[in-house]
């Protein structure tokens, strides 16, 4: 096998790493900022907990976002077509499941049908991690494959 | 069996394979490669993904308070199996399609390819018994 002199110097040039905080920022962050500020605003003592806040799997919604985008930058890589394809199917796989916790927990509540915030902020928030885990392995690999492309 | 149990454990697998790419950039892919050169590494993920799948199912049977079923371990047994060896031969193909492109450092981008394919078939073999193992479940509750 021969190594890329490259890829030696990961931690350099991690834009994965910009990204990762980038949608913690925005996904989650942002969010939770934003119920404070109303609630300073209108003088309210509500004061939620991230998990209070992504209570009804709403985490669902925000790792299908983050599965599409992902699929969005491996369908532009130079990845051969059965590569793009395999890790296409799966995020989007893992991303439709992420989201249907908070359909599921939507239908429920819309029918009163009996709803546990609790199972739905546990599911969401696995979810959730496994999409994002996905998202970042896939966006290393990427990263690796530019500076192969590249070299 | 929900699909969020064995999701926890994937994506510590996950992290876990990511990690290794970030520590070790040159030696974990090399690791990996010449497994695959040698032929070990379909052996050595089909044992992990269905020792790793056994043991999350009956953990999570264990927590439930439900009795492990014959139907559930046979598919926990045989679905890692037939993914992996199914995708090794899509990693055969991807490998000729690179090659036969002449295109530039085609021996790194075969690298590339094998570690991605790797780790794409690693998440498929764990995830997809229980994701079969949830559809029949859910067949089963819908005729009943």
């Amino acid at each position: 096998m021969t190594t890329a002199p490259g890829l030696t110097a990961d931690w350099t040039s991690a834009k994965w790493l910009l990204w990762i905080i980038l949608y913690l920022c925005l996904g989650l962050l942002v969010p939770w900022v934003m119920t404070r500020a109303w609630a300073h605003q209108h003088h309210s003592a509500v004061q939620p907990r991230l998990r209070q806040l992504f209570q009804n799997g709403e985490l669902g919604l925000v790792s299908l976002m983050l599965a599409i985008s992902v699929i969005w930058d491996l369908q532009k890589s130079q990845f051969t077509s059965q590569t793009i394809a395999l890790g296409s199917v799966f995020l989007a796989m893992s991303g439709i499941m992420a989201a249907a916790v908070w359909i599921e927990s939507y239908c429920r509540r819309s029918t009163g049908t009996k709803f546990t915030p609790e199972r739905a902020w546990r599911d969401s928030r696995n979810l959730a991690l496994l999409v994002f885990s996905l998202a970042m392995v896939t966006e290393i690999l990427l990263d690796r494959f530019v500076k192969v492309v590249a070299l | 069996m929900r699909l969020a149990d064995p999701a926890a454990t994937l994506a510590y697998v996950s992290l876990v394979f990511g990690s290794l790419l970030v520590f070790f950039p040159v030696s974990f892919p090399r690791l990996v490669v010449q497994n695959w050169q040698n032929a070990r590494l379909t052996p050595i993920m089909i044992f992990f993904t269905v020792c790793l799948n056994l043991g999350l199912y009956l953990r999570v049977a264990h927590q439930r308070f439900g009795k492990p079923g014959i139907v559930a371990s046979a598919c926990l047994g045989s679905v890692p199996v037939i993914l992996l060896a199914g995708l090794n031969f899509v990693l055969q193909a991807t490998i000729a399609h690179t090659i036969s492109v002449n295109a530039p450092n085609a021996v790194a981008r075969v690298n590339e390819e094998i570690l991605a394919h790797t780790f794409f078939a690693l998440i498929a073999a764990i995830f997809g018994p229980f994701l079969l193992i949830r559809l029949a479940q859910q067949l089963r509750k819908d005729n009943s």
